[in-house]
């Protein structure tokens, strides 16, 4: 098959689909509970403030980002629909560069494998499906299986969230919006592993809270992510001067 | 806006990051470009941790949230991972509400 020529590894070292497609299970086993309970945290906090249990699950469901359904949800009600889809976008457009990087692997495959594998690259699906690629036992079967598990995990966990976040009354008197800037904390800091993303960081945040009270309507998020990300890339073009 | 219509743009959106660069791309984005692009995640935390955290009132006040943060952030560190960083920082925020009183 074209597709095992192309494979670096030799053919007969690789399993056929299905037990390929059962490793991306086996290998995102670890990270599932993780998942699941951001998904969950997302599903209770998505119904505190408003949304349906139907729209609740269909975000999740169709979107599948939790950093941007998260963020879609804290913003609810206090944006426009419109600022709501800007930042999504934003947020994402880190999956342009793992798809630039993923492309070379995929090369080959039907436009239908390239559309379902697509749908399912997430951070975590990135990162797994990449290392197998770059170690030469990569596969679509291999990416797909880690995507399905990502996926139900993900939708399932949200729509328990969704039932249980109906339940919870009063949930000021709990600090429950408090959970918003807490998870983006936990999405921040391990993030954190060099002095430029320290000064994104710093940058970004300094002007969200500087230009809050003159961007209403979280327009003060977008003119902190677009100075913040400028600051990085041009301190990066000063520290190491690459022609 | 509708509430579906935000959900759908927001899929479609979302679909529009991940599903060209595998169908289009044969080389690398520009490397400016690049660094730009992969800096927008800690721009959109930050924005997204600072003002609650740090101004819960609109201007500067280190109040119980931004004492909360502190633990929250070193078990972010620690774990690197959403929940037990939230956890840590509920917690963290109800025991001082508590000694508050």
């Amino acid at each position: 098959m074209a597709r095992e020529a192309m494979n670096p590894a030799s053919p007969s070292n690789t399993p056929p689909p299905a037990p390929r497609f059962r490793h991306g299970f086996v290998a995102v086993a670890p990270l599932v509970p993780g998942v699941a309970a951001f998904a969950l945290v997302y599903g209770v906090v998505a119904r505190q403030v408003g949304l349906s249990l139907l729209a609740t699950t269909m975000m999740s469901a169709l979107v599948f980002a939790g950093a941007a359904q998260f963020t879609a949800v804290s913003m609810w009600g206090l944006a426009s629909g419109a600022l709501i889809v800007v930042t999504t976008l934003m947020i994402n457009l880190r999956h342009l560069l793992m798809g630039a990087s993923m492309a070379p692997h995929l090369r080959g495959q039907s436009a239908t494998w390239k559309a379902l594998l697509a749908f399912g690259l997430v951070d975590e699906s990135y990162a797994l499906a990449i290392s197998r690629y770059l170690r030469g036992e990569g596969s679509r079967e291999f990416f797909l299986g880690v995507n399905v598990a990502l996926y139900v995990a993900w939708v399932l966990s949200g729509l328990t969230g969704g039932v249980l976040g109906g339940l919870v009354m009063q949930p000021a008197r709990w600090g429950i919006d408090l959970v918003f800037p807490l998870a983006f904390l936990g999405l921040l800091v391990p993030l954190l592993t060099r002095p430029v993303t320290g000064a994104v960081a710093a940058a970004s945040g300094l002007v969200a809270v500087v230009a809050a009270p003159w961007l209403p309507g979280k327009g003060n998020l977008v003119l902190a992510i677009l100075l913040g990300s400028g600051v990085g890339t041009a301190l990066e073009a000063w520290w190491t001067p690459t022609r | 806006m509708d509430t579906y219509a935000v959900i759908l743009g927001m899929a479609l959106v979302t679909y529009a990051t991940r599903a060209p660069a595998i169908f289009l791309l044969s080389r690398r984005l520009p490397s400016a470009l690049e660094r730009f692009l992969g800096h927008i995640p800690a721009a959109v935390f930050a924005a997204l941790v600072a003002p609650p955290l740090l101004a819960p009132e609109g201007s500067l006040t280190l109040g119980l949230p931004a004492v909360a943060a502190i633990p929250a952030a070193a078990v972010a560190w620690r774990t690197r991972q959403v929940f037990p960083t939230i956890l840590a920082g509920m917690g963290s925020y109800w025991v001082l509400r508590w000694l508050a009183g």
